[in-house]
């Protein structure tokens, strides 16, 4: 009985120190995080947001209604006022309105491309840059710790460059009459959706 | 069934990595990947290159990572211990990043100030964590080997982006780079 005992005694000990051993293992990690998850995670990152998908296409959509140089200029300058506002969101300083930022972004850049509106650069490079610290402030608050922050903020900057492209993409249509009908009608739709968001936040 | 559970549990328990990708890899071909899956050691080299291509700068730029980066594995080996070499690897890449978005003419020189600080912080940053001092030499030799190649491929390829697109191409990857950079730097600094 004694022997039965100390038998069960030991197998519970050494489960006991399976389960121990396997509660303690962790990422003893030089460099921290999953390189591969945390990219993967950062290019998710912006497709899953409606709201920023369409302000990201709307830049581009803009970019090649205006043609050279904004087409060049808007996809090397965003990500780095984006970087800036995505600083200020990670330092915790407080934005009023930044939801209503994003949503109103959609609607501007939206109708911009609606109306086929060309300001001069600086304009458009400013109210792009007003809008990419509201979209920056929000990515970079939601910026994880975890994983590889380095792998997740290059992801989620990729991805928001190749949203721009393929509204640069879809901007090129503006070349034949009936595909400049349906870039104005996709700002249309933008500027509906961002009203949605807008709305919704109401 | 108490095996099946604890098995269950020891497979459900997180992996604990030295470094993320080359998993399982010592030695010299761990040494050699080292740069290329540590996400800071790529962008910096990646962002470097871009630069150096983009300028057509001569070879004393990477020929001074090289020295710079042989200098830093050197001081690893003797046991010094780095502080911030990591962020410095960021600063680095949010300023070649940014220089390569700008895209205006720069002297040789500051290529020459950035390929050494470049080299020599990947160096500090590459610590061989092994417990042989054997395995350690050889993953040192590898991070040389691994990074001087990395560097002279980047400066390689972005020398060849000679067509209008492309040189476009090459200043939004680096503002990507300068913008995931600063981004990373500002969470470091926050917590």
């Amino acid at each position: 009985m004694m022997a039965a005992m100390t038998g069960t005694g030991t197998a519970t000990l050494r489960i006991l120190m399976v389960v121990l051993a396997a509660a303690c293992a962790s990422a003893a990690a030089a460099h921290t995080g999953s390189v591969a998850g945390g990219f993967v995670g950062g290019l998710a990152h912006p497709v899953f947001g409606l709201d920023h998908v369409v302000a990201m296409v709307a830049v581009g959509l803009w970019g090649a209604f205006l043609g050279a140089p904004a087409i060049i200029v808007l996809p090397i300058v965003f990500p780095l006022v984006m970087a800036a506002g995505g600083v200020l969101g990670i330092l915790g300083v407080p934005l009023p309105g930044v939801e209503i930022g994003i949503a109103a972004s959609a609607i501007v850049l939206g109708l911009m491309v609606v109306f086929a509106v060309r300001p001069p650069l600086w304009t458009a490079a400013v109210l792009v840059g007003a809008f990419a610290i509201f979209h920056g402030h929000a990515h970079g608050a939601e910026l994880p710790p975890g994983a590889d922050a380095l792998a997740y903020s290059a992801g989620f900057v990729i991805a928001t460059g190749l949203l721009h492209l393929a509204g640069i993409a879809l901007g090129l249509l503006t070349r034949w009459p009936a595909g400049s009908v349906a870039v104005r009608a996709a700002g249309g739709l933008i500027a509906g959706v961002g009203a949605f968001f807008l709305v919704r936040l109401a | 069934m108490r095996l099946l559970l604890a098995m269950a549990l020891v497979l459900l328990a997180s992996p604990a990595y030295a470094h993320p990708p080359p998993i399982g890899i010592g030695g010299f071909w761990g040494g050699l990947l080292h740069p290329y899956f540590v996400t800071a050691h790529a962008a910096a080299i990646v962002a470097l290159g871009l630069l150096v291509g983009q300028q057509g700068w001569g070879r004393v730029t990477p020929i001074a990572f090289i020295g710079a980066l042989m200098a830093g594995l050197g001081l690893i080996a003797l046991a010094v211990v780095p502080r911030y070499a990591n962020e410095a690897l960021l600063v680095l890449a949010a300023i070649c990043g940014l220089l390569a978005a700008l895209a205006k003419p720069l002297p040789e020189p500051v290529g020459i100030a950035l390929g050494v600080l470049t080299g020599i912080a990947v160096g500090l940053d590459s610590p061989p964590e092994v417990l042989s001092v054997r395995e350690a030499n050889l993953m040192l030799i590898g991070t040389g080997l691994g990074a001087s190649l990395f560097l002279v491929l980047a400066i390689e390829g972005a020398s060849k982006l000679t067509q209008p697109w492309q040189r476009i191409g090459a200043r939004v990857v680096g503002s990507w780079i300068a913008a995931a950079a600063i981004l990373v730097l500002a969470l470091s600094f926050s917590r």
